[in-house]
């Protein structure tokens, strides 16, 4: 269970493109953004379809308590998406959350990595807002298909990120290949004592294997298919490496790469 | 919604549930409302009539690999398959915070799963030794039948009175049956006939959604439950033909978002209302069902929500 866990009331500042196919929502929710924490995500419902009744769930990149805002910036996918998409400034509708658990900081960690592949960047951003605030030194990784869906590694640069590698899948821009090439190149030279990654699943344990060889520790952030996001529906189960289940919103979406079953 | 209080102090709004005295009618569904705590951060949960948990087995069940959800138009499928932790288990983490809610003033309704009679045996006799403070037990016949190829436990009249026969000497408090939306009327006399004090329904309907690019399943089953507001016209219709064909109170359900969908189940015959897919979306809806249904209940001038049972005119 989340501290402040509620129906919250949103207004839309903004919601303007981030990069293709991503965008970037900014909105006013002073309780929602007091409570968050980097890592958690929210439940959001898009007004205007009586036909799509689910919330929409969403990892945020920026909850800026002072200023009572939100940001999250999201991959438009679906009718959900697209009708998010076409909110407009002044908009109302509500959000469920806190949902989930935070990144943690893992006790005694001073040289940390994030490495982001697609919108993965959305929780990542709040990582490495985390890690700033905490003092952890920390070098990024930012992947994604192609120069124009990158979004994030600037903003990156400006919490302080040491080193900033970008990859894309057609070299369009920085390195051609995946973030999985580049983490390899910055675990053999960088003493790392943790990696924070979000992104493809089929990324997220390639970093986790890396991880593993070197023997970093690695936190995750899984997404699944979810209706609640506070722990009702029992639909978001993640494989466990024990054969056992556990809730990508309850228990997750944050988990120790050792403990999934990839 | 009309004024709250005005309504509240007008109209009596307890029911009674085949010997589940619930303060008012609304409940919440099996698999929908976890075991209840969960709820409490969006409101008080002691408000509610009663409350169903999340049907437990003897033994946790693990349930259905991911993805065990999809949306479609105006609702949703799952295949959770059960997943449990088993009765034990529920009790060891939630047993202290439910017996809380009874003495709230909220009836806690335990649900049992099974795969087979031994199965649901088994689990109605752990409940009835850990579970002194449940007003209720509820079994869902509408899980399959293992070592019968998967066939509803509750499919036929034969295979529910079976059941219903196996269960109800050992459940010492009122037993509600969790009916599968088939054969409604037959399934309805079977289970009255073998002792049931009140039938719950719908359970969700079977569906399949296909995703036309991979060709595949978009659950990780073939098949999976259909539930939300595209299921209500149907669900009202089974909980009326449940009305007309036995005399033991219907837990009615099946797409309860609103006030208006629970009085449109009271009115086909449903003594409490029960609600289900609304509380993943909108998580104060049941609560805010309480309200609704008073102020309907003044609006139509009568003193006792009682009145209104059954009250449809054709």
């Amino acid at each position: 269970m989340s501290a402040g866990l509620d129906v919250h009331g949103f207004t839309v500042v903004s919601n303007e493109p981030a990069a293709d196919g991503l965008m970037r929502i900014v909105l006013r929710a002073p309780a929602l953004a007091a409570a968050l924490a980097p890592g958690q995500f929210v439940n959001i419902h898009v007004p205007g379809d009586a036909s799509q009744i689910l919330r929409i769930p969403l990892s945020f990149s920026c909850a800026d308590a002072a200023a009572g805002t939100v940001e999250i910036v999201y991959a438009v996918v679906g009718d959900g998406t697209r009708r998010l998409s076409e909110m407009a400034a002044g908009e109302t509708s509500t959000a469920v959350g806190p949902c989930g658990n935070p990144w943690p900081v893992v006790a005694g960690a001073r040289r940390a990595c994030v490495v982001a592949g697609g919108v993965g960047i959305t929780p990542v951003v709040a990582c490495a807002r985390m890690l700033a605030a905490s003092g952890v030194a920390f070098d990024a990784v930012v992947g994604a298909q192609t120069a124009g869906k990158l979004w994030g590694a600037d903003v990156l640069e400006g919490l302080g990120a040491g080193t900033v590698a970008v990859t894309t899948d057609d070299g369009t821009a920085g390195r051609r290949g995946f973030t999985t090439d580049a983490l390899a190149d910055l675990l053999a030279r960088g003493s790392y004592d943790v990696v924070y990654t979000c992104g493809p699943e089929v990324m997220m344990a390639g970093v986790a294997r890396l991880c593993r060889e070197a023997g970093v520790a690695c936190r995750v952030s899984m997404e699944r298919m979810m209706c609640c996001g506070f722990g009702a529906c029992g639909t978001c189960n993640v494989a466990m490496a024990d054969g056992t289940y556990k809730s990508c919103c309850k228990d997750g979406p944050v988990f120790d790469a050792e403990e999934v079953a990839w | 919604m009309a004024d709250k209080s005005m309504a509240e102090s007008s109209v009596s709004m307890a029911v009674d549930l085949g010997g589940v005295r619930m303060q008012n009618p609304v409940n919440t569904a099996s698999g929908t409302f976890a075991f209840g705590s969960v709820f409490e951060d969006f409101f008080d949960v002691a408000r509610l009539g009663a409350i169903t948990l999340k049907g437990c087995s003897a033994e946790p069940w693990p349930g259905n690999p991911a993805p065990r959800m999809c949306e479609v138009p105006s609702g949703m499928m799952n295949t959770v398959g059960l997943a449990n932790p088993g009765v034990r288990g529920m009790v060891e983490q939630y047993g202290e915070y439910l017996a809380g809610l009874e003495r709230r003033g909220c009836r806690v309704i335990v649900q049992a799963a099974g795969h087979s009679v031994e199965e649901y045996v088994a689990a109605v006799e752990l409940i009835e030794e850990l579970c002194p403070w449940a007003s209720g037990v509820e079994m869902n016949i509408s899980c399959p039948n293992i070592a019968r190829g998967g066939a509803l436990v509750g499919g036929t009249p034969e295979s529910a009175s079976e059941v219903v026969r196996a269960v109800r000497p050992r459940v010492h408090r009122p037993l509600l049956v969790k009916m599968a939306p088939v054969r409604v009327p037959e399934i309805a006399r079977a289970c009255e006939a073998e002792g049931a004090d009140a039938l719950s329904l719908i359970n969700t309907i079977n569906g399949m959604s296909i995703d036309v690019r991979t060709r595949r399943s978009r659950l990780s089953k073939p098949t999976g439950g259909v539930s939300g507001p595209a299921i209500h016209a149907i669900a009202v219709r089974m909980v009326w033909e449940a009305a007309q064909a036995v005399s033991i109170p219907i837990n009615g359900m099946g797409g309860v978002a609103s006030w208006q969908d629970a009085a449109e189940m009271i009115l086909a015959g449903a003594t409490s209302v029960t609600v289900g897919t609304a509380n993943f979306y909108d998580p104060t809806c049941a609560a805010d069902i309480v309200d609704g249904l008073a102020s309907w209940a003044a609006e139509q001038g009568v003193s006792d929500i009682n009145e209104l049972i059954g009250a449809f005119e054709c």
